[in-house]
Parts: structure tokens; sequence; C-alpha cells
């Protein structure tokens, strides 16, 4: 499941642009089962399993990352970008990053010995940074860029430690990845896997699949911020890395089945999986858009702790993954009985 | 090996002030192809070019080889490591970017990034003290690994951007040890005017330490000093920067040779060598405010290369400039009057 995150990961599909993840998940799960794309891009797979139940199950994860698009070429060359989704503007200045025609730029703006008094000490703002691909005029600029063109964090998979790992675009791929194991695995009951776009322009993709499938039960898979740094302590941490997947009780978009989350548990613990609760009401996902579709769904998230979450380093803990996907696994299968 | 080459297996190196080694081993396989190379006690890297002819004059080409960095003073009861910042590190690239620490293996790490919801002020930059390394161990595995002391850089590889420019870290200065290395090519085909003295100096960026005892033991009479200087990038005003891709950059200042920026300055006319002034007031920041005090006074000159966001994993050179640069220099040592 590692080796397969990497290659998702190592794909852009920043929020409107997700057709290289798409490809490769349809190249994936082609021949497995029954799929079909819908008008945003959301691809849908259904699953059939070795029993079928008048009940329907939601299994969902989200292909888009965080990233920027272009929106402006100055006279210099440089371009001018917005964020796509919720960046954090202090995690990208001077870094790498790769527009979705294929070229490299880096993200610059005033030299630091250039700055005014001001402007000392303070994060650059969106407005006060450019990407810099090389050129040295508009005229050059537009042969190679247009605008609306999606730029992504460079970011390589590496290894932290013997127990963590590090890339962009964890959140959500590692959902994606564990959704593909599934299918590939089989299900015990009929089960629909949706991969949605544009999570994170605001739970756009979940919204329209959920309407599609029409589901009673869903499970959305996740990834979610956990401080657990130094700078934070106590509940600010949120959730901790390599204490289990996190199954929330209430977030900013969802008051989740309370019923479905003490299951989550009873299950954790019968099953010798950690689980843990988020400490703030912090976050939001795809689940609230999918409680509310239709006449209503029971939703429940199981997500992994990620630092430095919407960065181009985002650090996940390998335990977490593997207990994550066990936990979905159960609570799959379980669901049906309730 | 074409220019890019030459700097991309420099700028790979790992070269933070005070941990030149590595650095100064890619530099010294480059320099061995032109004469002998020596390190002194420092560290600064030397190479005596080709034949040396007792009745010429020596010139000393310096580039510092030094990057900034940082060096570990802290484990915590987590693992995490404390940093301190080696050099002048721009610290609006901390939050969250990947590093490596130099323990003993290399190991990755990211800097840490407290989420913006938990900060109370987010728009300001947090200091090098208040970020931690996060090497995804345990304080007992990382203390096998990592000793306080240990150097820690921001992983950035060297990339092409097209119009024959680069981004990598490190390009402040291995643009200005890529330059040296590519006159000595040039040199190597020319009359030389003078013997040249290649110095390749450590810990500039600490405070112009290396150059000043290198300065003091090597035997020259004049001297070029090769480092970058701002190219303008976007909202920044053209009077406080050169050009990326006009050439190289010739210091004129109250503390350098007027007589050696005029001769350089009539070489690139004559040569169709392009150029651009940088005039500053006083000293310049660079290894020719040490050099050029050395003994008794010596004349000195900087020639700098335009560089994008100084002091980021993301600075950009021209690989134009730097070629310019090389010739500049080479008709300097093979045509002087």
């Amino acid at each position: 499941m590692i080796n397969e995150l990497k290659k998702l990961c190592l794909l852009d599909g920043v929020s409107g642009n997700e057709k290289d993840v798409r490809d490769y998940i349809i190249s994936r799960i082609s021949g497995k089962c029954e799929y079909s794309v819908d008008a945003l891009g959301n691809v849908i797979a259904f699953v059939k399993g070795k029993k079928e139940s008048d009940k329907k199950l939601m299994i969902s994860a989200h292909m888009d990352e965080v990233g920027f698009i272009v929106t402006y070429i100055n006279d210099d060359g440089t371009l001018c970008f917005s964020p796509v989704g919720g960046v954090d503007e202090r995690v990208v200045f001077g870094r790498k990053v790769r527009l979705s025609s294929g070229i490299y730029g880096v993200v610059g703006g005033k030299a630091l010995h250039n700055l005014s008094d001001d402007e000392k000490g303070k994060a650059p703002g969106f407005d006060k940074m450019v990407i810099d691909i090389g050129v040295s005029s508009k005229q050059e600029a537009q042969s190679v860029v247009s605008l609306g063109d999606y730029v992504s964090y460079v970011s390589e998979f590496t290894e932290l430690g013997k127990d963590k790992v590090k890339c962009k675009a964890i959140d959500d791929r590692a959902g994606c990845a564990i959704m593909l194991r599934l299918i590939d695995e089989g299900v015990e009951y009929d089960t629909y896997f949706t991969f949605v776009v544009q999570e994170e322009v605001g739970l756009r993709g979940a919204t329209c699949a959920a309407y599609s499938v029409n589901p009673d039960f869903a499970i959305v898979l996740e990834s979610t911020t956990a401080a657990d740094i130094p700078s934070a302590s106590d509940s600010d941490r949120v959730c901790e890395l390599s204490c289990g997947p996190v199954v929330s009780y209430m977030d900013n978009r969802t008051m989740y089945d309370r019923e479905l989350y003490k299951l989550a548990f009873e299950l954790a613990e019968d099953n010798g999986i950690p689980c843990q609760t988020k400490t703030r009401v912090a976050g939001g996902n795809d689940a609230g858009a999918i409680q509310t579709a239709c006449g209503g769904v029971r939703v429940c998230a199981i997500s992994l702790p990620c630092r430095y979450l919407h960065s181009e380093s985002c650090v996940i803990s390998k335990q977490d993954f593997e207990n994550s996907y066990k936990l979905t696994k159960l609570l799959s299968d379980r669901i049906f009985s309730l | 090996m074409n220019t890019f080459q030459v700097l991309s297996s420099l700028s790979n190196a790992v070269g933070v002030s005070g941990y030149e080694l590595s650095a100064v081993a890619v530099a010294e396989k480059h320099l061995a192809n032109y004469g002998t190379t020596y390190t002194d006690s420092m560290g600064n890297l030397f190479c005596k070019a080709f034949d040396y002819n007792e009745k010429l004059p020596t010139i000393l080409l310096d580039a510092h080889i030094d990057e900034i960095g940082f060096v570990v003073n802290y484990i915590t009861d987590d693992g995490f490591l404390k940093i301190s910042a080696c050099g002048g590190i721009d610290r609006r690239v901390l939050l969250a970017q990947q590093v490596t620490v130099c323990g003993k293996e290399m190991i990755k790490g990211v800097v840490t990034s407290t989420p913006p919801h938990l900060e109370k002020d987010s728009s300001s930059c947090p200091k090098v003290e208040d970020v931690y390394v996060d090497v995804g161990m345990t304080a007992d595995e990382v203390k096998k690994l990592v000793s306080l002391g240990d150097y820690v850089f921001i992983d950035s590889p060297a990339r092409m951007l097209i119009n024959y420019s680069v981004t990598s870290k490190a390009l402040d200065n291995r643009a200005g040890c890529t330059a040296v290395i590519k006159t000595l090519e040039l040199l190597n085909q020319c009359e030389r005017k003078y013997n040249v003295l290649v110095c390749f100096s450590v810990q500039e960026e600490l405070g112009l330490r290396g150059a000043k005892p290198a300065a003091f033991s090597a035997e020259f009479d004049e001297a070029i000093v090769v480092d970058v200087s701002f190219a303008k990038t976007h909202g920044e005003s053209p009077k406080d920067c050169g050009v990326m891709g006009k050439g190289p950059m010739i210091g004129i200042s109250p503390t350098l040779s007027r007589k050696m920026s005029d001769s350089l300055r009539r070489i690139a006319e004559n040569k169709l060598i392009p150029y651009q002034l940088e005039v500053m007031s006083g000293r310049t920041g660079t290894n020719a405010d040490v050099i050029g005090l050395s003994a008794g006074g010596k004349n000195a000159v900087t020639v700098s290369i335009p560089l994008k966001h100084m002091h980021t994993p993301a600075e950009i050179v021209d690989l134009n400039d730097i070629e310019n640069t090389a010739k500049l220099i080479c008709e300097y040592i093979s045509d002087a009057e």
C-alpha cells in the first residue's frame, strides 16, 4: 500500500485538474468493478460483494490536492497566482513548483536583503509572491504559460525514520490507496467507492457523488491535521501520529453519527487497533457534504493524522495508515448489521 | 563538462559554513585538471593553476565555497531537533521545508510548521529558534544517529529552468566557483599575463572568516573576488539590483581598486562581453573587504553574478552570466596591459 501511496502522491492533481489521478485510478480498477465518471470527474465504482443488503454503503476519498493557479503574467515574465484550497502562505515562499504544462518554476519575490523594515519578519502574502520560470518578459512567459494553468508542489516521497513517510498530496491520496486495496481484496457486501474531486475547494465533488449514489451509510477516508510537535501541547495537538486512525465526533462541517462513532471505537478496541479522536473541533471534510445529500446519510470519517497538512511535506505514520485500512475494512462489514 | 554539469555537481554537494568538506572534494576534482591543489588549516581550497612564471605578477581568484545552513543544538525528549542558523538564512522559507541532517548518515527531515489556527500571529515568520526539525524518530533513535553540532541543509537539487537558467540551493556561491573553473578552462588555451592562484574560501557566510587567513598566507599581487549579487525580482527597484542575463556585475566602490574596475569595464567593451556596473559606497559584503586589507593592502575588485532569491533554496542564476563572467576574467588575465 505504501508503493501505491507513493505513485498516487507523485501525480499532480490540484482541485479541478484531477485527470492524472483519475486516469491512474481507472487503470487500477478497470476489470475489477463497474465504474462511471460523472460530469465533475468523480469516479464512482460499484464493487459487487459476496452478500447483498437492502442498505447502501459509500466509501469515499478525494483525489484532489491543494495547490495554486496562475492568475496573471507580469511584464517581467513572472506569474501571479492564487492558492487553490487552504494553503498557509508561510509554507510557499522559496519552493520549487511544477506547472500543469510540465514546466518548473520557483516561488520568489524580493530578496531578504531588499525587504523594507515593514516587510522584515513578515510572512509574504500571496499578493507579494510570484512564480519565476526563468524567463524575463511577458511574451516569453505567454509562449509557455496560460492563465488558469495549475501549479503543484514539487516533493519527493521520502521515508522519515522507520515509521513515517513524507510527500505532498498525502491528503488524500492515502484515502485513495486504502480504497484501491479494498477493491483489490473484494468486499463482503455490495459497496460504492467514490473517488471524488474538488474537496479542497468546498467538498464539491462529494456533494454530487453522494446524490448519485444516494447511500444509507458513508465512510469518508481522510487526512487530518496533527499538531504533535514541540510548539503545541495538550489539546492544541488535536491528534498525534502513531496513535491510530482518528474518528471524530464533530468537526467544522459535520456532527457525525454517534452510533457509527461508537461502533468504530468498539471495533478498534475489540481488534487491538489503536484509535483516537480529535481534541479540538477543527477541520472539515466531505462527510459534511455527504451527510446532507438526498434524504440524509449516516456518516463516519476515518482520518489519518498528518503533520504539516496542505504543505509540500505532509508526514504520516505507516502504522496509522495500515490501521486506518484495517478499521475501514472492519467497519464497512459491520455497518450492514446496524 | 558543460556549465550546468559543473554548477550542479558543486551546488548539489553539501558545504554549510564550517562543514565545506564535501563541496571542497567536488571542487578539488575540477581544479585538479588545471594545477596543484592544497588546503590550509581553515579548510580553504587553493589551486596553483598552470605553470608559474616568476617574472609575472600573481592574481588571486577568490570564490567562497560555503553555503548557508543550520547546526543542531538540542534534541527534545520527543526526538525533534532544535537548530541554529549558519549564515543569514531567509526565514521565510523555513516552515514545512524539506531538509537533510548530516548525522552518522544522511537523514531526511521536515521543519515543523505550527498549523495557522494555533498561531497567535500567523502573519509573521517564525525565527530559526522557534522551529524544530522532525526526522520521524524517537529521541533514542535520533541520538544514535545525530549529535549536537551536526549540520543541516535544505534539500534542493539543481534543476534547469527554461532559457538557460538554473534553480538550486547554494548557487551563492557555487555559481562563483563555477565561473572560476570555467575561467581556468578558457585560460588553458590562452597566453597568460598573470600567474593564477585560485582560492575557494570557507566560512564567508559567517563573516568572511576563511578569506582573511587565506589572503594572509597566499602570495599574490591583486585579486578578483567572484561572488553573487542581487538580480532584480518582481517588486524590486532597478536601483537596488542588477538584471539577470545582462552579464557580470563589475564592482565599483571606494574599497575596491578603481583601476581594476576600469580595466574590466574597458575589456568588456572591447571584447563585446555584456556587463553591468554594481556601485557600492563602502564595504562590499564580499571577501574583497578582507582580501583588500590583507598584509599591507592589495588591489581587489568584485565581479558578481546576478542571482535571484538570495539565501533561499530557490536561488536562480542564468548560465550565460556565469559563462560571461568566465570570459571577462579570462580576458583580463590573458590581455592585461
